[in-house]
């Protein structure tokens, strides 16, 4: 007699078969929902209204953390509103580079970003090129525009990128007026040559032991050791050289006004001690690009027109004693006057299915309703001349110099369209330490440093 | 004469069914259950690690379509005056410095551990606890500890009147300062050496101790020799892990300062992300697990020498 059982085996296999089964079940696309049959449908009187039309979900990459908050007051206008439609828009803040690159290896990239390496992706086939927006954009006018935040968004003479959120001018030397004033020095007069801002630097700095309780400016901070598309390189903006032809390709960086820059930089390090000011950076809330001067242990900082603001903004206290004057030069340029434009963009990738929608949010970051938005709670000016025309430059305390440098610059730059930039900016940084430490010639660093970009331009398929 | 055919009756033969044979069906049954973990494997170990491998051959930046260069990515690793050599010396002398130094503390800390004295499970839980602490939490925790203005551990040394030690911000002291850190968290060899430890037969002991053996005779002749295996096994871990150390250096120096902790993984990590050098990198990645199983066969190889397989001692 067989009795039907269930065994261990057979129970295993029925669960093997149920579990299949469920994952299957639950990796299907969802089935369209069954319609039960009408019995008797009433006679519409009127004919029913055409279905709103299906919006796309877009998503937008800028890298910057203190943009995300922006966003709950951006979000609420009626500028918005009309831009997005039925549009939904997914803002993801402080993504890393690395995570753009695999999104865009992946084929899966956000429809737009910004504050990334532009020039990389322009120049590498990634992004979706926006002329024919452009053209019938009525937001978007050349005219609109400073012309370096206008040209930069160009590659090749295709253009990729909406000049937006942030693009006014980015040199100027920021210095804390009571710090200036307890050293003993007048902040009325304020330095204008390398030379002279070293003997700030000797008076703002204090050792105490081993440890440095204060510094007088860290050149390599912020803009003045930057090296990047969307906002220059100051040494040979200080220098008055060009240390990239973007025609030709050709890197000229092994010249004697580079050596002097390193060697010039560096012997701030030398006074405050390498090993001095790696540690402060190294404490939580001194790093660089504002934080020590917020937390008033850096009296100097090489900075763009969103200093002023910015530090208001996060430290309204140390904010009110700032002050800026003309970015320094070497003593041999006294009197020249050094000015650069720079800015951000809204950049659109190819893969993107929703270019069109995503352009329409550019537009509405060039609004004066988004700019002044952005103005007022992160304190960046777009690259608008229409703007800029309308803002108070007395709204925070040193941001009138840029207003005023805007005509007074004897010199102009705008950052170099070079492809290779990130690798630049780390060749620069190491090469430049190993002079402050004394371990390479400033000479020899300037040869190794063109050798390296010249290498590199030549494996990445520049030639 | 023609031969009546029958009709088929039904029922009267069994209908043929398709079975499986029972170890058939265990295989099924078995690959069925372990299919997750190796769809998982395949896709994420298998393929990722082929792949490296073919754009190891590539001129790739992750943005254009790779260009085949052959062995022009490793050509260049060994002929870049400018990087290889420090990249290798950072990552030898750590790699030379932590592993043996890691095992023999982790090998003292278990020694202690497996003493009878009062607390012992309290004092074991803390010595393995730093191995289940996340590595970023590890790294803010020490960046605070050994920062020279702020630093609870040089906050100590001004206290008694010595000056303070830039631990990490010094080229000469960061490398020494990660191999320091390394060894606070040694808590699962440790753990493995202390279950060693359990094991050796307390006969030995006995025997040794009516010989008239010392506690560095037992020490020395018993329980080294009888933890050997383990030794090497956490030697070899060791080295893998020193070789791909790259969460505490990239989080606490940067590769900094002065290139002083750009090891191998940063110098990967920054040529990929970077300098968008990913085919370089992938290069980079296969010299990395050529060298880790080469150390590794050598280890094995001269085992045989130092290594006592035996349970029991007569």
């Amino acid at each position: 007699m067989d009795t039907k059982k269930l065994n261990r085996r057979e129970f295993l296999r029925l669960g093997a078969a149920a579990a299949g089964g469920l994952a299957l079940a639950a990796c299907a696309p969802q089935a369209a929902p069954t319609q039960a049959p009408a019995a008797q449908q009433p006679v519409p009187t009127q004919p029913p209204a055409p279905p709103a039309a299906k919006g796309v979900a877009l998503t937008y990459w800028p890298s910057w953390g203190n943009f995300g908050p922006v966003w709950d007051k951006l979000r609420p206008t009626d500028e918005f509103k009309q831009a997005i439609g039925n549009n939904t828009l997914e803002v993801k803040t402080g993504a890393p580079y690395e995570a753009i690159l695999t999104a865009v290896a992946a084929g899966a990239p956000p429809d737009a970003c910004s504050n990334y390496q532009y020039l990389d992706l322009m120049a590498r086939g990634v992004l979706a090129p926006i002329d024919d927006l452009v053209k019938s954009s009525t937001v978007v006018k050349k005219e609109r525009y400073f012309d370096g935040n206008w040209n930069d968004g160009f590659y090749k003479n295709v253009q990729y990128g909406v000049s937006a959120i942030e693009g006014f001018l980015r040199y100027g030397l920021n210095y804390n007026s009571k710090m200036v004033q307890d050293a003993g020095l007048d902040p009325d007069k304020p330095p204008a040559t390398w030379d002279e801002c070293l003997d700030w630097h000797k008076k703002l700095t204090k050792i105490e032991g081993t440890t440095m309780k204060q510094v007088g400016l860290d050149p390599y901070d912020a803009m003045g050791g930057q090296l990047a598309i969307q906002d220059g390189f100051y040494a040979p903006v200080s220098w008055g050289w060009k240390w990239f032809d973007a025609a030709t390709g050709k890197f000229d960086v092994a010249n004697a006004s580079m050596a002097e820059s390193l060697d010039v930089m560096g012997e701030f390090y030398r006074i405050a001690g390498p090993d001095n000011m790696a540690a402060m950076r190294n404490v939580e809330g001194q790093g660089g690009w504002g934080p020590s001067y917020n937390a008033s242990v850096q009296a100097m900082i090489i900075e763009g027109y969103w200093h002023p603001g910015e530090t208001v903004i996060q430290k309204p206290e140390v904010g009110k004693l700032n002050r800026t004057t003309w970015g320094p030069v070497p003593a041999s340029r006294k009197g020249v006057k050094v000015q650069g434009t720079g800015g951000h963009y809204v950049i659109f990738f190819k893969d993107s299915k929703a270019v069109k929608e995503m352009f329409k949010i550019a537009e509405f970051l060039n609004s004066d309703t988004a700019c002044k938005i952005i103005f007022e709670n992160v304190g960046w000016l777009p690259g608008l001349k229409d703007f800029t025309a309308k803002t108070d430059p007395s709204a925070y305390p040193g941001l009138k110099f840029y207003f005023d440098s805007a005509t007074q610059a004897t010199e102009w730059s705008s950052p170099a369209r070079c492809p290779i930039t990130s690798f630049a900016s780390q060749q620069y940084q190491e090469l430049r330490e190993k002079v402050f430490r004394n371990q390479m010639k400033a000479a020899d660093a300037a040869a190794e440093f063109q050798k390296r970009l010249e290498d590199e331009w030549t494996k990445q398929g520049f030639k | 004469m023609s031969i009546a055919i029958p009709k088929a009756i039904p029922n009267a033969i069994p209908k043929r069914r398709f079975k499986l044979s029972t170890r058939t069906r265990n295989l099924v049954l078995g690959l069925t259950f372990v299919s997750p973990w190796i769809i998982g494997f395949l896709a994420w170990t298998i393929y990722p690690l082929f792949s490296s491998l073919y754009y190891s051959f590539q001129n790739y930046d992750l943005l254009r379509p790779p260009v085949f260069i052959g062995l022009g990515n490793y050509v260049q690793f060994f002929t870049d005056k400018s990087h290889t050599p420090t990249v290798v010396y950072n990552t030898f002398y750590y790699v030379l410095l932590s592993a043996p130094l890691g095992v023999v503390s982790a090998f003292l800390l278990a020694n202690l551990l497996n003493a009878n004295i009062k607390g012992r499970s309290f004092f074991r839980a803390l010595f393995f606890f730093p191995a289940i602490v996340p590595a970023m939490v590890t790294a803010y925790v020490w960046n605070f500890l050994l920062n020279v203005q702020y630093g609870a551990v040089n906050g100590a040394l001004r206290g008694v009147g010595l000056s303070t030690i830039p631990f990490l911000t010094n080229p000469q002291l960061a490398k020494p300062s990660l191999v320091l850190i390394h060894m606070w968290a040694q808590g699962n060899a440790m753990l493995i050496f202390l279950a060693t430890l359990q094991d050796v037969p307390r006969s030995l002991y006995e025997a040794a101790i009516v010989d008239g053996a010392n506690t560095w005779h037992k020490f020395w002749y018993i329980t080294i020799p009888m933890c050997t295996p383990v030794i090497l096994f956490n030697m070899i871990m060791a080295f893998i892990g020193g070789f791909q150390n790259f969460i505490l250096p990239w989080l606490l120096t940067g590769g900094g300062p002065n290139q002083a902790t750009e090891f191998f993984t940063v110098y990967l990590y920054r040529n990929a992300f970077v300098y968008l050098r990913m085919g370089f990198a992938s290069a980079m990645a296969w010299l990395l697990f050529i060298t880790i199983v080469f150390f590794t066969v050598i280890m094995l190889k001269t085992s045989a020498r130092w290594v006592y397989y035996g349970s029991e001692a007569y």
